[in-house]
């Protein structure tokens, strides 16, 4: 694609997200955190029950972000963690394009991002740099 | 404590750790699972996507913990707040990286629902030749109870 400012980066949508899935993504990165598996330590912790780890939905960020610049583009990639993500949501990640600079050769494109459940409520906001070669 | 070197570590990138955190993800980029294809491919082999950093700093840096707790920080309302990575490339498999990671910030805020603690956490990741590959800012926040 060819980034300019006001361009919207092709949504990816993911899930709905299942306790499964956050098994895998525990075991996967080496996380131990029992508020992600365990609905009785959620609980005594005062949720409602288990909830994702904010880095699952990076992750899902990041395929985003790939899937509009390729592999090796992301160059900056921030996140605020706002509103937890439930099992059971959807998540859709969407993002566009705020600025551009062209330099050595490279298109570098900042970009705001955030994911949103089916309801249109934002849970991760940030912002990402990607670099794609000029054309 | 702030500035303090809370751990180093050094590990080598595996294709089965790889494969294992995109397939968590449910991230099907060939570049990630698929040694012909990245072979082919612009980087001549297997990488890593973005966000595999949070999982290769657990696994170089164990140990890591204990001066974390010295910080008294409540486990059971322990929270991510902000992620940040930079990156110079990406991460390729079969590659030892040494990790460095700081304590940058530990600061409080007070607000209607409390005190909560923030750190900030900077991990960088040198390659053999000391050229760096990915930085890692984390800002954790715990809820005092």
């Amino acid at each position: 694609m060819t980034l300019a400012i006001g361009d919207e980066l092709p949504p990816l949508v993911k899930g709905p997200i299942t306790r499964e899935d956050l098994k895998a993504y525990a075991a996967a990165s080496g996380d131990p955190n029992p508020m992600h598996l365990d609905e009785e330590f959620a609980r005594n912790a005062g949720y409602s029950g288990v909830f994702a780890h904010g880095m699952l939905s990076m992750g899902y960020l990041a395929e985003f972000l790939v899937q509009a610049g390729g592999v090796g583009s992301v160059r900056r990639f921030r996140t605020r963690f706002a509103k937890l993500t439930w099992p059971g949501e959807v998540i859709t990640c969407r993002g566009r394009v705020t600025g551009i600079t062209d330099r050595d050769g490279e298109r570098i494109a900042e970009c705001e991002i955030w994911t949103e459940n089916q309801a249109a409520e934002r849970k991760l906001v940030g912002s990402a740099v990607l670099a794609v070669p000029r054309r | 404590m702030i500035g303090r070197v809370l751990s180093t570590g050094s590990a080598t990138v595996t294709a089965e750790h790889v494969a294992a955190f995109a397939r968590a993800l449910g991230d099907p980029n060939p570049l990630y699972v698929d040694p012909e294809a990245a072979r082919r491919g612009p980087f001549g082999a297997l990488v890593a996507p973005p966000t595999y950093p949070i999982a290769f700093m657990t696994q170089a840096m164990a140990g890591g913990m204990d001066t974390f707790l010295e910080l008294g920080l409540n486990f059971m309302t322990l929270v991510h707040g902000e992620q940040e990575f930079e990156y110079t490339r990406p991460i390729r498999v079969g590659e030892t990286l040494t990790l460095t990671g700081r304590i940058s910030d530990v600061y409080e805020k007070t607000g209607s629902s409390g005190t909560l603690d923030f750190v900030v956490l900077e991990t960088e990741a040198r390659d053999a030749d000391e050229r760096p590959v990915f930085f890692s800012r984390n800002t954790l926040i715990s809820r005092r109870t």
